[in-house]
């Protein structure tokens, strides 16, 4: 960095933000598409399944239609608000990056707070919605908690579809403020 | 004499041209770093130390069963990622810590998606609630998580404040 003299640096470091600029814009970009992905893919979840219940043994099993919805598991309904919010906060924040680029620096410091905390929501909506995930295909002996996969098949691969999106997206939020942490580190 | 001491201070640091910031912050730096630390290590002992034996029903016979955090896969999650932030937390730069974020929150979300099934049960897949069975086990999950859930809102404090130094450091 000494040895450098001040126009070349000047001109690496615009070409550079230019160049992070565009993968900052690309990044939120597919944040936005996962989580609307994730958000959609479950929400449009439902089955309904009929099983048969035997009730005594002279008589025939009787069939009882079950329906499996997301909005039944608590889990998973954070799972849908916290990734609806991801989504929006995501096309806000494009927006800002479209509009502002990296003229205002109070702006791109509150996106880069607001960011950590979008991380954290997508975090731990994702490991809630795998525990329940996980629970469903295997079951719990020891508090007796049935696995229930095997009924709703299509219900369960759905959401593991939806929960790999989502990881997807997370994945992509910690890429969109890891690297300009990087970058800072060098620079400082 | 403290007084007079404040008042020296910033007298002083009004005199001479703002230090460069980092100094300043370095200190409550090292404070949510030891809170971290601490708030992990308190979330560890106590979902280690939650056990509980009760007497249920099981098929109408009355049975000894234990509940251990070892039982749920989520808990074991728990633990090895408490470890982790427990030991990385205290070094982390500003890159990893992002993934410590991201360990604690989801561990937070993990244990805290089992345990409310665990607290309130799920009628439309027939998972009983536990809660009224294993109290004391229940009470130490909830205290973990609580602590798990502080120890994430430590983590983004770290991380507003590594952002505001490295940011008022760059040059323009």
């Amino acid at each position: 960095m000494e040895g450098q003299s001040p126009m070349v640096l000047k001109e690496i470091e615009v070409t550079k933000s230019s160049l992070e600029g565009k993968i900052n814009l690309i990044l939120r970009l597919c944040g936005l598409v996962l989580t609307l992905v994730a958000a959609t893919v479950i929400a449009t979840d439902k089955q309904t399944t009929v099983i048969p219940i035997k009730l005594t043994d002279s008589l025939p099993p009787l069939d009882v239609p079950v329906t499996a919805k997301w909005q039944y598991m608590s889990a998973y309904v954070y799972f849908v608000v916290a990734n609806v919010i991801a989504c929006a906060y995501a096309t806000l924040s494009f927006i800002i990056a479209l509009a502002n680029g990296h003229k205002s620096k109070l702006l791109v410091t509150l996106v880069t707070l607001l960011d950590a905390i979008m991380v954290a929501l997508l975090f731990s909506c994702n490991g809630a919605a795998l525990a329940i995930g996980v629970l469903a295909k295997h079951g719990n002996s020891h508090v007796r908690w049935n696995k229930v996969c095997h009924v709703f098949d299509k219900f369960c691969n759905q959401v593991a579809a939806s929960c790999l999106i989502s990881l997807l997206g997370s994945l992509v939020f910690i890429l969109l403020v890891v690297l300009p942490a990087l970058r800072l580190h060098r620079r400082t | 004499m403290v007084t007079t001491e404040i008042e020296n201070k910033s007298s002083s640091t009004e005199s001479t041209p703002p230090p460069p910031a980092g100094v300043d912050f370095f200190k409550f730096d090292v404070i949510l770093r030891f809170l971290l630390l601490g708030a992990s290590v308190v979330a560890l002992a106590v979902i280690v130390t939650s056990e509980q034996t009760e007497l249920v029903l099981f098929q109408g016979i009355p049975v000894l069963q234990p509940a251990k955090f070892k039982y749920s896969p989520a808990f074991i999650y728990f633990v090895a990622a408490f470890s982790v932030s427990a030991l990385y937390g205290l070094l982390s730069s500003l890159a990893s810590i992002y993934l410590i974020l991201g360990i604690t929150a989801s561990t937070t979300g993990t244990a805290g998606g089992v345990a409310y099934i665990g607290l309130k049960g799920n009628n439309h897949v027939g998972w009983i609630k536990v809660s009224s069975v294993y109290d004391k086990y229940c009470k130490h999950l909830a205290s973990s998580i609580a602590v798990a859930l502080f120890s994430s809102i430590v983590t983004i404090l770290l991380i507003w404040l590594s952002v505001y130094t490295l940011q008022s450091r760059v040059p323009k």
